[in-house]
């Protein structure tokens, strides 16, 4: 410890918030947004976009910005200065900003005015201001002097929800308040004879059966609208408030949410609303719902503004996401359910099946085996052949891409495909191919060059045909190119298929769930391998002839690689290749994203759809170049988007068991499907994506668990990042190359982010989420941290493997590949892949039977995990979980990740545990050992030393023969009673003497000791078997009251400094070294709840970065 | 998730319904006991924000025992009734429910005033905190009027950013202030107990009820927000070791060898503010928006004109990507 080390004083500033938005306001052609203390300024750029144009830091101290009052300028141009007032809790502050011609500037800024009560609404009464406050009272305050001139209270003293001010002078001032009772009360502050004197409410309203939440009056209209926890919007009829007496009738009750109301805003011609359950709904003031946004995660929308003009809502929520949405009035213009009126003398039969070729020709079969065209355009059906031979059971299905080929197959009971050209349907061609029934078709098109017709027959046998034109488009030649033989299965057929590029492979999907992959040409294989590899090759590919199916004699080819029942047994729905990856979807309710490598299928990520969508059909990339998931949710139909969560399209069509198609293209999207012996249709111009604008996209919609920093990565100047600071505002280390510090978030909504920070910008990008878990994600480890290229490769990049783990007693291990990509916002790219997973109830479930009867506990949660690295090559790491069910749990890692088995516990501890820390113990001479501490409820810590527990057990690396009970992991080598109750964090470092360990507990606590790790010597250990060395507390020191709160971040970052932060929303420091750990500053932040927290050193320039997760994200630095 | 799961997370919410209790809080009042002796002498006693009523069936059943007992049970919510608990419905920061309490303790003051009042969390923290702290200002403010010179207050507390002012403003009026935490609350909870003991209230206070108490605020000497000095009050772990971990996952069958059974709640919600808006799920009559299929399709689709799609195949470059893999590890 050098001397100088002592005297450093870290000052944490705040670099970078992401908390929920609780305040948005549309002021002219700006957008006003509050997150935490900070302003984000959008404004409407040249292309009829919002734009972030400026943060304004810090305009409320440790106060949260819940709303904006803006001076209402009678002359003035609000776009291009305004006066704001913005408030939050119980502070006020009033700014001066201009911000004409794209430039923003703050002019001027008051005191931040500190109230004694809690502001529930604000209001401009010429230069002052009128504040509602908490415990049912107004104040007239000037806001430029900061002095208040004025308070009335009601005699009605009790806690208010929300209040509502109407008036533009002190002498109409009308308060609507929202009392815990569920009333309204209305009074006049202004008739307070004298100031103080209690004055008595106007007129009581009941109505809500729950809190009222917030309120908005229309005065063109005499209308108020209210808000409640009773899940209802109510409408008012109250005529001028500001008239006393009048009558308050209640004209509309609206029950459309699913939870409770958070926000209502009161437009001329609708009233908007929005809350708990993420939906922000569009109402006609006589209570019809218009138009329903969903998109928004987590807790809800907290936040509503519109803009009248543009015809824009715009929400903010907990996600800290916004959003802005379009308002269209009644209905989708350009969009609907139309019956093409298929029945009629003229066209006997019923239909069978019903299929789209491109968007804007439609074909259907009937029972008498007649195929019928409708044109979209022309709006007519036409029928284009009948064959009686397909009069039984007909399939259809018409060729993929834009038009459709122009192609469309039909298939029959008795083995026969006929393939129709649309435009000449005189020149279809007629195949037999099996002497069964047809049990599938589908279509697998490479750019525009190669078109195969794959036919599954009975047996797994499918039947691949190549479709070739003749240059004239008049005739067309269909030829066998080969059979495939699905694996055993009862429902054994192909569902889906497609080409894999460059082409090469093909990737189907069948009936049982599997994904395979076959070559597109096998007999090319085989031919290239003439000589000694062809048996081989046969061998491998070929699964000999099957008896039934085939008339042709020719091979049946296997898989060269397949996932077995990868989507469960209702089946692969669709496969698609993009961008170097497939993705797969299924009646699972899930898709994947797979890749091929080395001929190989490998599973990257699985995905969950949205909720209630159990039968995902489909998936497509659309022209904006994101990704829409098509299924189906009980009896609609949906398209939705992953990246934004929402519900583009739905049609409620009865469910997906009937025939149905789906096309997509930049101008429209068309969905068909048979009902009452009619096709529908639905279409909607614009196809698939939305005008709806992320104007910002959201963090995790829950809790922040677990915060970790894997590593940080230099671009070089090419890369330069747009910043929304401004030239007199640089961030420090701005001047040198970007770095970019890669962070892993978990949280409760059971997703794992992958962020970047760059340091110059103050901005975070969330790069990908994970969403493999089924219950919250509360821990992470990262561990095997390297570049892509390996460490000689200049180029930046980062990789790393994660175990995350949560609730359930689920824990899942994949890698991360960050690399450059200068398409991106971030300039970054994440790839993902999945690698392994475990639960415990499965792993107990299959011991079940083997061995006595094991308490099967599913319930149990993982609260922390360590990675502890072992020093024998080959041999991946240890993962520690601290588990929920008293035990402290050791998995073994193998196959860089692709294996992971739990190998040993303890229930040492008998008590949930709540942390796992893990160290290693170098010295001179002396073997590098491994330790484990962890630390439970009851405030104990015990440390294992797994260098010795390992090396007793060598076996215990072998996989049990007969996958018994994990083995014991024996006694604890020290245990210390640190704390009188749980231990919320625990860090150690290295020193001189040992080991400086610190823990941070519920109560507030610190504890801090050092601990020595003592050899025996070494003459005696070469004797007999190594000896074990012993722990050995030096020093130790308690402070008890270093937080009011749990102490839930903590980091020993040298031995004389160290850093902490608790739920009490304060990161301090303290100076280690000289006896009791002594308090050196701390600082207010803003996230709640912080459960975790890691700091790192970024560059000698920059200092130490802090990031601390909690209900929201927040990035301190400091320097060194 | 079968109806045993939440027995299985929540061991005491388990031992709560088979011991006959309306809510597993009353095991955080018997832990608070057993570490403070708060019932001892006790005879009258409020409690506030009582329902559905498991405290209000502890101090019943504590100090009602000797027939001379008097508790009074105040909460927002209806309350289904108990032996020898007069309830009052109504907010306790309302000034008109503060007066009906404090006209049952005139001339006989309480010994005891209890209050595990929590606002409906809105997950917005600082509102929550600020809801909770007025609920027990209000609670003070009552006890400053009822309770006996050395009596007893104990009242939930969330420990948040804000918790040090509470502190300073219990210090002004009970001689010791200490922070509880009974066994029973979770780890993960940021609630705790101020235990406020030997009530003493400043000389010349003058109890003044049509005043809201207010929150404290920062002082820049004794109480500051980022200082050095900021007023921590002690804090005590309740309930012994040997109780049940409630944050720990317990298997159904209980180590004292007891078989598990699967009990019913004891006392179901009275009329939830969320009642009617269930009901109308249920019976899907919540308002819906006015689907597609409701309003035919009238506009003239303006597509681009088709192309002649059998002579299309030489043509355009290919849709799908041929991208390598790049996602090797
Ligand atoms: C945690 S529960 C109390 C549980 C209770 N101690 C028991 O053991 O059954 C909190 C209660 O506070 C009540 N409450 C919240 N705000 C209130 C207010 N302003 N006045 C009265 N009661 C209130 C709620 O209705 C709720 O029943």
């Amino acid at each position: 410890m050098e001397a100088h080390e002592d005297y450093v004083w870290p000052r944490a500033t705040s670099e970078l918030i992401l908390l929920p938005v609780t305040g948005l306001e549309c002021v002219g052609d700006r957008l006003l947004a509050g997150e935490g203390p900070d302003v984000l300024v959008y404004s409407l750029d040249f292309g009829g976009h919002l734009r972030m144009m400026k943060r304004v830091q810090n305009l409320l101290g440790h106060y949260l910005i819940h709303g904006f009052r803006v001076r209402p300028e009678p002359n003035g141009d609000l776009d291009s200065e305004a006066m704001v007032a913005v408030f939050g809790s119980k502070g006020l502050r009033i700014v001066k900003v201009s911000w004409g011609q794209g430039r923003f500037r703050e002019l001027w800024r008051s005191g931040l005015w500190n109230m004694t009560d809690w502001i529930w609404d604000a209001r401009w009464l010429e230069g002052n201001m009128a504040l509602a406050l908490g415990h049912n009272s107004v104040v007239l305050y000037d806001p430029v002097v900061g002095c208040m001139l004025q308070e009335v209270p009601c005699t009605d003293r009790c806690t208010l929800s929300s209040a509502c001010l109407i008036g533009d002078t002190w002498k109409e001032l009308t308060i609507v308040a929202g009392a815990v009772s569920n009333q309204l009360l209305v009074w006049y502050p202004a008739a307070a004879l004298i100031d103080n004197k209690p004055v008595a409410p106007d007129r009581r309203v009941s109505g809500h059966v729950g809190v009222i939440f917030s309120m908005s009056y229309l005065e063109s209209k005499g209308l108020l609208a209210t808000a409640s926890e009773d899940r209802s919007v109510r409408v008012w009829k109250v005529g001028d408030l500001r008239v006393p007496g009048g009558r308050v009738q209640n004209i509309g009750h609206c029950f459309g949410h699913s939870a409770r109301v958070w926000q209502v805003k009161l437009l001329e011609n609708y009233l908007i609303s929005a809350g708990e359950d993420c939906v922000c709904l569009v109402w006609s003031h006589e209570g019809e719902i218009l138009q329903a946004f969903r998109g928004h995660q987590g807790r809800g929308i907290r936040a509503i503004a519109a803009h009248e003009r543009q015809a824009w809502v715009v929400t903010g929520g907990d996600d800290s996401g916004i959003r802005l949405w379009h308002l269209v009035g009644r209905g989708y213009p350009g969009s609907g359910v139309s019956a093409l009126c298929f029945k009629s003398r003229s066209r006997p039969g019923t239909l069978k099946a019903v299929t789209l070729a491109g968007s804007w020709r439609l074909l259907a079969v009937t029972d008498t085996g007649a195929l019928y065209l409708y044109d979209l355009e022309v709006k007519c059906w036409e029928q284009l052949l009948e064959d009686k031979r397909f009069q039984s059971y007909c399939l259809l299905e018409a060729a993929p891409g834009p038009e459709g080929f122009g192609l469309c197959a039909m298939a029959n009971g008795e083995g026969r495909v006929k393939v129709v050209p649309i435009n000449t349907p005189t020149a279809a061609v007629d195949l037999t191919l099996f002497r069964g029934k047809v049990h599938s078709l589908s279509w697998a098109l490479r750019g525009y060059e190669e078109l195969l017709l794959l036919a599954s027959g009975p047996g797994g046998v499918v039947a691949c045909l190549e479709i070739s034109a003749a240059p004239s488009g008049k005739a067309i030649f269909v030829k066998e190119r080969c059979r495939y033989l699905l694996p055993p299965s009862k429902q054994r057929w192909h569902t889906c298929s497609a080409f894999l590029p460059p082409g090469d492979f093909l990737v189907c999907g069948d009936r049982r769930g599997s994904v395979l992959l076959f070559p597109s040409r096998p007999a090319l294989l085989k031919d290239l391998g003439v000589g000694g590899k062809a048996g081989a090759i046969a061998g491998a590919l070929g699964a000999g002839s099957s008896s039934e199916g085939a008339e042709t004699a020719s091979t049946e080819w296997g898989p060269v690689s397949a996932l077995p029942s990868l989507h469960g047994k209702q089946g692969v729905t669709s496969v698609t290749c993009h961008g170097g990856y497939v993705y797969t979807t299924g009646r699972d309710g899930a898709y994947y994203q797979l890749f091929v490598r080395g001929g190989q299928l490998q599973p990257v990520l699985r995905q969950k759809s949205c909720r209630g969508m159990n039968w995902v059909a489909g998936l497509r990339m659309v022209a904006d170049g994101s990704m829409v998931i098509l299924g189906f949710h009980a009896n609609e139909f949906v398209v939705w988007s992953p990246r934004s969560h929402e519900k583009l399209h739905i049609v409620n069509c009865g469910g997906g068991h009937r025939s149905w198609a789906f096309s997509d293209t930049e101008a429209a999207m068309a969905f068909a499907y048979l009902k009452d012996g009619d096709v529908m249709l639905y279409r909607a111009l614009g196809g698939c994506t939305r005008p709806h604008v992320i104007l910002r996209e959201s963090l995790h919609g829950r809790e922040i668990t677990c915060v970790k920093r894997v590593g940080t990565i230099t671009l070089g100047p090419e890369f330069e990042v747009p910043s929304f600071m401004q030239p007199d505002h640089v961030e420090p280390g701005s001047e040198g190359p970007g770095l970019t510090d890669i962070v892993i978030t978990c949280s409760e909504d059971t997703t794992v982010c992958v962020l970047a920070l760059p340091t110059v910008t103050g901005s975070a990008h969330a790069l990908t989420a994970v969403c493999n878990h089924i219950s919250s994600v509360r821990a992470l480890a990262v561990w095997g941290i390297g570049t892509p290229g390996g460490p000689q490769d200049p180029r930046p990049g980062l990789t790393a493997h994660v175990v995350s783990a949560g609730g359930r007693a689920e824990m899942h291990c994949f890698s991360i590949m960050v690399t450059p990509d200068p398409s991106t916002p971030s300039r970054l790219a994440c790839h993902v892949m999945h690698l392994s997973s475990h639960r415990l109830d499965e792993y107990w479930d299959r011991q079940r039977n083997r061995h006595r009867m094991v308490k099967v506990d599913p319930e149990t949660r993982y609260m922390s995990l360590a990675v502890c690295e072992l020093d024998r090559p080959g041999l991946g790491p240890l993962v520690a979980a601290a588990c929920s069910d008293g035990a402290v749990r050791l998995f073994l890692l193998q196959d860089s990740g692709r294996r992971l088995q739990l190998l040993a516990e303890t229930f040492h501890h008998k008590r949930c545990v709540l942390k796992v820390h893990s160290f290693t113990h170098e010295a001179p001479n002396q073997r590098r050992r491994l330790f484990l501490c962890s630390a439970a409820t009851d405030g104990s810590l015990a440390f294992w030393d797994l260098t010795t527990v390992l090396d007793h057990g060598s076996a215990a690396l072998e996989p049990p023969a007969d996958a018994g009970l994990p083995y014991r992991l024996g006694a604890p080598c020290l245990t210390l009673q640190a704390h009188s109750c749980g231990v919320n964090s625990l860090h150690t470092l290295p020193t001189r003497e040992g080991h400086l360990v610190a823990s941070g507990s519920e109560d507030g606590s610190l504890h801090v000791f050092v601990l020595a790790v003592e050899a025996p010597e070494l003459e005696e250990a070469m004797g007999g078997a190594e000896l074990v060395p012993q722990l050995r507390v030096l020093e130790e020191y308690s402070v008890p009251c270093a937080h009011a709160a749990h102490v839930t971040g903590l980091k020993i970052l040298s031995p004389s400094l160290m850093v902490s932060a608790s739920i009490d929303q304060r990161l301090t420091f303290w100076r280690l070294g000289h006896g009791e750990p002594t308090f050196m500053n701390s600082t207010v932040y803003h996230v709640p709840d912080v459960a975790d927290m890691d700091c790192w050193p970024v560059s000698p320039e920059f200092g130490h970065r802090c990031a601390l997760g909690g209900q929201g994200l927040e990035v301190y630095n400091w320097y060194d | 998730m079968g109806r045993t799961s939440k027995d299985k997370r929540d061991v005491y919410y388990r031992l709560a319904k088979e011991n006959g209790w309306r809510a597993r809080s009353a095991f955080k009042l018997l832990q608070l006991d057993e570490e403070f002796h708060l019932f001892q002498g006790v005879t009258r006693a409020v409690d506030l924000c009582a329902a559905p009523g498991s405290w209000s069936q502890v101090l019943s059943q504590k100090i009602g025992g000797q027939g001379s007992g008097h508790v009074v049970a105040v909460d927002l919510q209806a309350m289904a009734p108990l032996p020898g608990v007069l309830q009052i419905q109504g907010d306790i920061t309302q000034l008109s429910t503060a007066k009906e309490i404090i006209q049952h303790f005139e001339g006989r003051p309480a010994d005891l005033v209890v209050c595990d009042g929590a606002p409906d969390v809105t997950g917005l923290h600082d509102v929550d905190e600020y809801m909770q702290a007025q609920l027990l200002l209000a609670a003070l403010n009552i006890a400053t009027h009822v309770l006996k010179p050395g009596g007893c207050f104990v009242a939930k507390i969330f420990r948040g950013r804000d918790v040090t002012l509470i502190y300073s403003q219990l210090r002004v009026f009970f001689s010791s202030v200490l922070c509880a935490k009974p066994r029973s609350s979770r780890n993960s909870s940021i609630e705790a107990f101020a235990v406020c003991q030997g009530y003493d209230p400043p000389e010349g206070f003058l109890p003044d009820l049509t005043k809201p108490l207010l929150d404290h605020s920062y002082d820049p000497d004794f109480n500051q927000l980022d200082g050095p000095t900021r007023i921590i009050v002690p804090f005590v772990t309740c309930g012994d070791l040997s109780s049940y971990d409630s944050d720990r996952s317990y298997p159904l069958d209980l180590e004292d060898g007891s078989e598990y059974k699967y009990t019913p709640p004891t006392q179901p919600p009275i009329s939830p503010p969320y009642q009617e808006a269930c009901t109308l799920k249920k019976k899907g009559r919540l308002a819906k928006e006015i689907r597609p299929q409701d309003c035919p399709i009238s506009t003239a689709d303006t597509l681009s004109q088709p192309l002649a799609a059998s002579q299309r195949h030489t043509l355009l470059a290919s849709e799908v990507e041929d991208n390598e893999m790049n996602c090797s590890p």
